[in-house]
């Protein structure tokens, strides 16, 4: 028995309160609990003058697995002090690990225990390199982690959706291939990385729009997408299909992603880093913001979510399974190196140094991009901070962001040292919107909890994970999420003031959807006709995932009876495995689920 | 047709862990304390079950003399606690190997560097200053039209390649071109197989100058720079390359001379010329003996591939500095901590520093003097299970128990020395 008791502090709990709310916090066991008046405990914090919320999540950031280690080879400078080497922690605790914009996994895990975060998710796992990326996650402390699956962009996917024809015939298969490939790589979800577009680069297509046929195949992204979201509702997969749509980074992009919305036909969705796919084509230099179309189209459509991939000033790498429109890309790299790769018939990478830069319009457009996003977007349920790690920028920027959020003068400030036409033309400039810690904490806790079905994590409600973080108030909103007064993760403290404390193995969320095992006799077939990976072998088993992840918990999340509709689940009882407490409510009143 | 024997797979599950295919479709069976290979025939596969047949009884050793393991690894503890600098090399272990291995590295400050060193540093040093684009081995099977090997075909260094990357299998690609550039006198069989299976067009092209300035030259014509008096067959392979669907340049490190990297960075050079217009990538044969999977599992916990040190200015790398043979040679370290797990191949360098070995049972006999530690330990994938990245850098290759284990494994031990280190 272990009990904390956390008094005075400003509780900003979304998922269970509106508005904040003076309230003490306590737990027993790892868990929140309601605790007896009086109740002697084994620490008592005095949070007066802090702000109480449930540990960050971050939904979408690349943190394990071939391309970020291929994105760490890469780029040395980023791993070394000028031309003196990184310099060891001094802090005991921690072993040497270094890098800014794609740390080692144990820098991974301090820096983001440091400013409050206890989960991160893993966006893009390829199937042939699922037991890597687990492995990369499970060395990542103290965090609970989990991973999407790609898909979309295999073989044997394209193909069966070749021979199912336009009305789906063989819809079942599908989704028993779907539901296996989740449960062989012990996946939280699936991603489609440029639907189609990554096989078809392989045959030599360097674009496919949305309704754009791939030259093998002869499918579209527009089926890909709709064939993998209708999977998932069906398998009753927590996190709906996870979309990084065609022609990333184009400008006029914003048709196809409008466009892809419109192909989910009311199916629901969460689209990443939409910073990347929100370009229009307008002005002199015919690349303009689309931000607003956007925001419309998520304002219209609450069955779809999006993070921003925000991007940040400096030095960062790209690494993406896109290698189409990494490729496209490449010249653009700054240092000028980079690094793709084909992939086992499943996927590809692509790795690319970007230096963004303020006096350059494009990279100021992209900036404002991304904040008109976060400010236009009216349900912040709907919306997840993130600066799609490393992608747009390292998440160790996150403290900066949500200054720039949170504080128009300082966000003015900024915006006046960017390219000339940029800062005076933009639609940012005239927008007032400051987002309120209420909003800081949907954004970065309890949406991303609610959109990958964690309902024991992210919010302080009795039953709930004891994932928590304390921050001093500080006008200063940056310095405030920069380095939290307290950290807890599972009831233990693991960080004080900015310095780790304790280091506890995170636990693997997963999904175990159900399917009929004869989709192994076609996998099989596919196996042996291409060479790839026993079938046998590719499944990772409970106490293999254990050994990848360092021992740490198994988190299997359960999936929804797809026959059940959302109303009848939100009245139905809890399923097993979920610990007591009162479930979380709905504030956004529209429940994915 | 393939030569995969799929219609005999093996029930058990078993991954070789002999050579940087890892392949999974052969089996084990264990008769007595012999292992012998099953479902299909590689001589590489079978030497390292026989290897691991016959070290069975090996105990530890501190100085030459029997020990305890509690001994072996408190004598471990101490003497690499007690030098200034100490060399973790060989690192032929599997992922849980290595990231045991990156703790009691830290503790110590040890430089880390693998047997196969050199040959891993030309891939990373290339990668480090330029990229590239590689593929993997169902990319090479389904859709590769023209294969060039930069020098011979390594066969003795991944002897089922061939089957591995379909040659032979027409369902898939019913005509390959294969190139092979500056095959050499020890190339004669391998070039004799591939002529030998279905669908193989196979050319040999001699090499101009070394195999450097020959990949320079064949990259100067598939950029169409102007060449004075280019050899026919280069000029042809050029166009070749231009016009292949999905061209594949095939090469191993290990095969490489001293500058092997310049090597490396001109196909790199190639294929992204090639992928202005068409596709096109390279395959790496190499990494095995852990090579990858040390330098995967390095990476990703500190960020620094190997060849690097927790050391007193800071976390540095040197993929030249921190050479092994480099490092011995200029008495620049004072300890040597020798993993070897998989086979007798990677035995520890001729040296008078103090040496602990935590090796295959049949390397007992090379730390077998005063200032030595011997452990023996289990081989991953025959005495337990265990994870090993493929040649490709792609797939980590899970590692099944063949037999139950007599020792214990290289993550037990290392353990347990960075435990009697803080002790």
């Amino acid at each position: 028995m272990s009990t904390l008791r956390i008094r005075h502090g400003r509780v900003i709990d979304p998922t269970n309160a509106r508005g904040e709310v003076l309230r003490e916090v306590g737990v027993r066991d790892g868990r929140f609990a309601t605790l007896a008046p009086g109740e002697p405990v084994d620490q008592e914090i005095d949070a007066a003058g802090c702000v109480v919320m449930a540990g960050g999540i971050d939904m979408h950031t690349h943190i394990g697995g071939g391309k970020v280690n291929l994105a760490r080879v890469l780029m040395g400078e980023d791993h070394r002090d000028g031309f003196a080497p990184w310099p060891l922690p001094t802090n005991a605790l921690e072993l040497a690990s270094c890098g800014s914009c794609t740390p080692g996994t144990l820098a991974t895990g301090y820096r983001y225990v440091e400013m409050g975060y206890t989960a991160a998710f893993e966006p893009a796992m390829v199937p042939a390199n699922a037991r890597h990326a687990h492995m990369e996650m499970g060395d990542v402390p103290v965090l609970d982690h989990g991973a999407y699956v790609m898909l979309g962009n295999d073989e044997l996917f394209l193909q069966m959706l070749a021979e199912g024809g336009a009305d789906a015939r063989n819809f079942a298969l599908i989704r028993d291939y779907v539901a296996w490939t989740i449960h062989a790589t012990k996946a939280m979800g699936v991603k489609v990385v440029n639907p189609g577009g990554i096989s078809a680069f392989k045959f030599n297509q360097r674009k496919l729009d949305l309704d754009e046929l791939h030259t093998h195949w002869q499918v579209t992204p527009r089926r890909v997408v709709h064939t993998l979201a209708r999977a998932l509702k069906e398998l009753g997969v927590p996190h709906p299909l996870h979309i990084h749509g065609c022609n990333l980074g184009v400008a006029g992009n914003i048709a196809t992603t409008l466009e892809t919305i419109g192909a989910l036909e009311g199916l629901p969705a969460h689209l990443t880093h939409v910073q990347f796919h929100a370009y229009g084509t307008e002005g002199p230099k015919k690349f303009s913001s689309a931000a607003l179309q956007l925001a419309e189209a998520v304002n219209a459509n609450p069955q779809v979510s999006i993070d921003i991939g925000q991007v940040m000033f400096g030095q960062t790498v790209t690494a993406s399974g896109d290698t189409m429109r990494q490729h496209a890309q490449s010249g653009l790299a700054n240092p000028r190196k980079w690094i793709g790769a084909d992939i086992e018939l499943d996927a590809g990478c692509g790795v690319v140094p970007f230096r963004y830069r303020e006096q350059s319009f494009v990279n100021a457009l992209q900036w404002v991009i991304g904040l008109e996003l976060f400010l236009l977007v009216c349900n912040p349920w709907q919306v997840v901070l993130t600066t799609d790690h490393p992608n747009g920028g390292p998440f160790t920027s996150y403290p900066h962001l949500i200054r720039l959020l949170m504080d128009k003068g300082f966000r003015d400030e900024q915006l006046a040292k960017l390219h000339p036409e940029v800062a005076a033309n933009c639609a940012l400039k005239g927008m007032t919107r400051e987002l309120t810690l209420e909003e800081i904490a949907v954004m970065t806790r309890a949406a991303p909890a609610k959109l990958l079905g964690l309902r024991d994590r992210g919010h302080l409600g009795d039953g709930a994970a004891a994932d928590l973080a304390i921050y001093r108030e500080d006008a200063d909103r940056e310095r405030m999420f920069t380095a939290p007064e307290y950290v807890f993760k599972d009831g233990v403290q693991v960080a004080r003031a900015g310095r780790i404390t304790a280091l506890p193995v995170g636990g693997t969320h997963f999904v175990e959807p159900g399917f009929d095992d004869a989709i192994e006799k076609v996998l099989s077939r596919h196996a042996r006709r291409h060479g790839t990976l026993d079938v046998g072998h590719a499944v990772i088993g409970h106490d293999e995932l254990c050994a990848c992840c360092n021992g740490g918990r198994l988190l299997p999340t359960a999936c929804f009876d797809a026959s059940v509709s959302p109303a009848e689940r939100r009245a139905a009882p809890k399923p097993a495995g979920i610990p007591s407490g009162d479930r979380p409510t709905d504030p956004s009143g529209e429940g994915q689920s | 047709m393939t030569q995969l024997p799929t219609a005999t797979r093996a029930a058990a599950p078993w991954t070789c862990p002999f050579c940087p295919l890892l392949c999974d479709h052969l089996g084990v069976q264990a008769d007595g304390a012999a292992l012998a290979l099953v479902g299909g025939r590689c001589a590489r596969a079978s030497d390292g079950l026989a290897q691991a047949s016959a070290g069975g009884d090996a105990t530890p050793r501190v100085d030459g003399r029997p020990a305890t393991l509690d001994a072996a690894v408190a004598a471990a503890a101490q003497r690499l606690g007690a030098a200034r600098q100490p060399l973790f090399g060989g690192l032929a272990t599997d992922v849980a190997g290595a990231r045991a291995l990156y703790r009691l590295a830290c503790a110590t400050g040890a430089i880390t560097d693998h047997a196969q060193g050199d040959a891993l540093m030309h891939g990373l040093r290339v990668q480090q200053d330029r990229g590239g684009y590689t593929t993997t081995f169902a990319e090479v099977r389904a859709r590769a039209d023209l294969v060039v090997f930069l020098g011979g075909p390594p066969l003795g260094l991944a002897p089922l390649l061939y089957e591995r990357l379909g040659f032979g299998d027409t369902g898939a690609v019913p005509q390959r071109r294969i190139v092979v550039i500056g095959a050499g006198p020890d190339d004669a069989d391998a070039l004799r197989q591939l002529a030998a299976l279905p669908g193989c067009g196979v050319e040999t092209v001699a090499l101009q100058g070394d195999l450097f300035a020959s990949t320079a030259l064949l990259s100067a014509l598939v950029e169409q720079r102007h060449v004075v008096d280019a050899p026919a067959a280069y000029v042809a392979l050029a166009a070749a390359l231009r016009a292949a669907r999905y061209a594949v340049l095939v090469g191993a490190p290990a095969r490489l001379p001293a500058h092997g990297a310049l090597v490396v960075e001109t196909a790199v050079r190639i294929v992204n010329s090639l992928n202005l217009g068409t596709r096109a990538a390279a395959l790496w044969i190499g990494g095995g003996h852990g090579a990858a999977t040390a330098n995967q599992t390095v990476t990703w916990l500190s960020g620094l591939p190997l060849r690097s040190r927790a050391g007193p200015r800071g976390l540095e790398h040197g993929p030249v500095r921190f050479g092994s043979a480099r490092l011995l040679d200029e008495d620049a370290v004072d300890a040597l901590l020798w993993v070897a797990s998989i086979d007798d191949t990677t035995p520890p360098p001729q040296t008078t520093l103090p040496l602990v070995l935590l090796g295959h049972p049949m390397l007992a006999a090379h730390a077998d003097r005063p200032g030595s530690v011997f452990v023996p330990v289990a081989v991953p994938g025959i005495d337990g299970p265990g994870h090993l990245f493929r040649s490709d850098g792609v797939v980590l290759m899970p590692l099944f128990a063949a037999r139950p284990a007599a020792q214990p494994t290289v993550a037990e031990v290392v353990a347990r020395i960075t435990e009697a280190l803080g002790s």
